[in-house]
């Protein structure tokens, strides 16, 4: 299996062990960097405490051990810290820094007066170098450290075994010791080495794993999206059939009225007993002529409510002021004599972005409502504001003085309606269509007081309106 | 464990330009032998010797370091000041230790013609102090140093207990460099029983300016030489 990289885990693997090799490359390499110059600076120091000077009766001079500290130890300390600050992951700085840390011991050896316990410094120099985990360049650390020991041993033996009459093999005999604890190191090293592979192995089985997981996430999802558009189909469609029914019902009673209507108009249109004109002069006629215009009407209304719930589109958002489309809206909503319908919405408000013909359904439908909800044995107001523009949401809030409702939680769900003669779909509509422009409803009512709907816009629908 | 050694080559992205120059191989040589010819010289000082000495072949009688008949006599000849010494007294102090009451020992510390007391001050000499056994004689002038033909710090004469020269040399196998050398092993073995006398090479600071014809100049001053006990000496 590939990843989203397009990379098989091997190569992921590769990758990892190879960056995980660098990182330790470069970090040992700081390690030694800060090594060279401390190594430097001790030196320096101990020759400047130790042996200062040389003596020749009574006068002195700087002793060459402290010229060894400053301009031998420099020069070792030099191209180590050159390359682990240019190349600290290159192998050429690994093996340079090697045999510096070697002849590090070397002149340290020197500069405390062959103390054996400076000798320890080799041994420690080497479990540093092992910190690379490249076992070859131990090669280079124990050659520089054998090839100082023959040297020396063979110019001048004494400096090393403590006899003139050292034979030259005897350094084998020092060097292995250091091989003893190459070998250890090198062990450590390939072992390191390996810990390091299974680490970068592991690391991609784990991100293998976790896209696979990432997939099955991803199909997860969709199957739920699938399942629950389903379940929405499947809601819709229940709610279809119960608006079916709904809507079967409302338009039963009407309908049923148009029937009988239409039977009688029927039944006196087609008597030829009937005098030419008489029809004009009867009233039950002329009623049921009445009733069947009235039904009709409101069957026509109940199916245009359940066109706009079940058709509806995505707001076509402009400029539209607001004052205007209310006044609008007041025009052809059905006037009542008892009921005033004010508009407040003040002049400057400045000018959202609105689906006009949308939004003018809106407040056509809230209007009516508060219209409605006003009893006819008493005179009633219904007002339309407006507020904030500019950096704030705009607020439109539509009051009526009417009955008020007890229970308004499910005053926008559709098919619920707390008039004798609503589809239930009106509020749905309206709360509906406020969703799609990005606002929000809600509405504050009180028994006996009236009903208050707030509609809330976003500032944002504002900001790039112009005036039109 | 893997069964072959599995170091990996990290593949710069970029050689820097150094590299691709080739300066970076002409570096790496240029500081090998920098550094190999550092090594080497400082090795090289290392191992210079002090001039050959001529010491007495019989104690010399007029000498202020203790001598005790039936034991053998160990005598140092140093220069207070000189750091190469410091090893070549740790060395004294493990034969001191070593020849467990078959020998006496002493050191004479030289102080140049012209030097006052403060020339004592030094490092070497608290650190003798401290040898239990030791003898400590201060030298001014360089008298016992001429007596005995040292020209270098750290020279141990050892004379036997008939007062014959056994040994003549240093203790050290390098300038300053504490370890076993073929000095303190002679001295052991004849200090052991083994009859022929041996020599070794001194390493340290002269004790003193050469003259113009090369023999040490040193000048006695008033009063002579002066000894005081080590630690551990009545």
């Amino acid at each position: 299996m590939s990843g989203r990289d397009g990379a098989s885990p091997t190569d992921r693997a590769d990758r990892h062990f190879r960056d995980a090799l660098d990182a330790n490359y470069r970090r040992t390499s700081r390690l030694f960097l800060a090594l060279m110059i401390v190594q430097w600076i001790f030196a320096i120091v101990v020759a400047l405490l130790w042996s200062p000077y040389a003596w020749v009766g009574k006068v002195r001079s700087i002793h060459v051990h402290v010229y060894a500290a400053v301009v031998l130890g420099g020069a070792i300390s030099s191209l180590p810290i050159f390359l682990t600050l240019t190349r600290p992951a290159a192998a050429v700085t690994r093996m340079v820094v090697a045999a510096a840390q070697s002849l590090w011991s070397g002149l340290l050896v020197h500069l405390t007066g062959g103390r054996i316990e400076t000798h320890f410094h080799v041994f420690v120099s080497l479990a540093f170098l092992a910190f690379y985990r490249d076992w070859k360049i131990l090669v280079p650390a124990t050659v520089v450290t054998a090839s100082d020991h023959l040297m020396r041993g063979i110019f001048w033996p004494e400096s090393v075994y403590g006899t003139m009459t050292a034979e030259w093999w005897r350094f084998l005999e020092h060097v292995f010791w250091v091989a003893f604890e190459d070998f250890v190191l090198v062990l450590a090293c390939v072992r390191g080495v390996a810990e390091t592979r299974e680490l970068a192995s592991r690391q991609a089985e784990t991100e293998a794993m976790t896209a696979r997981e990432r997939e099955k996430s991803v199909a997860l999802e969709a199957a739920n999206e699938e399942l629950s558009a389903s379940r929405d189909a499947l809601a819709q469609l229940a709610e279809v059939g119960e608006l079916a029914a709904s809507i079967g019902h409302d338009l039963r009673n009407p309908l049923g009225a148009v029937r009988n209507a239409a039977t009688y108009v029927a039944k006196r249109g087609r008597d030829p007993e009937l005098p030419k004109g008489a029809l004009a002069t009867d009233a039950r006629f002329n009623a049921c002529l009445g009733i069947m215009e009235k039904e009709l009407e409101t069957c026509s209304r109940i199916i245009a409510d359940l066109l706009d719930f079940a058709r509806w589109r995505k707001p076509d958002l402009h400029a539209c002021p607001l004052g205007p489309l209310v006044d609008d809206a007041i025009a052809l909503t059905p006037p009542r004599a008892n009921v005033r319908l004010e508009n407040e919405v003040p002049a400057e408000l400045p000018v959202p972005m609105l689906d006009k013909d949308q939004f003018r359904q809106v407040l056509i439908n809230l209007i009516q409502n508060g219209s409605e909800a006003i009893p006819g044995d008493r005179d009633g107001i219904v007002r339309v504001s407006a507020s904030g523009g500019d950096d704030a949401p705009f607020l439109v809030s539509i009051s009526d003085n009417g009955v008020g409702m007890a229970d308004t939680r499910k005053i926008f769900q559709p098919l619920f309606t707390t008039k004798t003669k609503g589809t239930g779909l009106g509020l749905a509509i309206v709360a509906g269509m406020v969703t799609r422009h990005g606002g929000r409803i809600r509405v504050e009512s009180e028994t006996g007081k009236g009903s208050t709907f707030h509609i809330e816009l976003p500032q944002a629908q504002a900001d790039a309106a112009p005036a039109s | 464990m893997a069964a072959t050694p599995a170091a990996v080559e990290i593949e710069l992205p970029t050689r820097t330009p150094l590299a691709r120059r080739g300066l970076l191989p002409a570096a790496i040589i240029a500081w090998v032998a920098l550094v190999s010819g550092g090594t080497i010289a400082l090795a090289r000082y290392k191992a210079q010797p002090g001039p050959a000495a001529v010491s007495p072949p019989a104690w010399p009688t007029d000498s202020v370091a203790p001598r005790r008949d039936g034991l053998h006599t160990l005598v140092m000849l140093a220069h207070p000041r000189c750091p190469c010494t410091m090893a070549s007294l740790a060395e004294l102090e493990r034969l001191i230790s070593r020849v467990d009451g078959r020998a006496i020992a002493s050191i004479v510390f030289i102080r140049p013609a012209g030097s006052g007391d403060e020339w004592r001050e030094s490092d070497l000499w608290r650190r003798a102090q401290q040898i239990p056994g030791l003898r400590l004689i201060d030298d001014p002038g360089g008298v016992e140093a001429k007596r005995f033909g040292a020209y270098t710090s750290g020279h141990v004469l050892l004379y036997g207990p008939d007062g014959h020269l056994r040994f003549s040399g240093g203790i050290t196998a390098a300038r300053g460099h504490e370890g076993e050398s073929a000095g303190e092993a002679r001295i052991l073995a004849l200090i052991g029983g083994d009859e022929a006398a041996g020599d070794a090479p001194v390493f340290g600071c002269e004790l003193d300016d050469p003259s113009p014809t090369g023999a040490p100049r040193f000048e006695p001053e008033a009063g002579g030489p002066r000894s005081s006990p080590g630690a551990g000496e009545p």
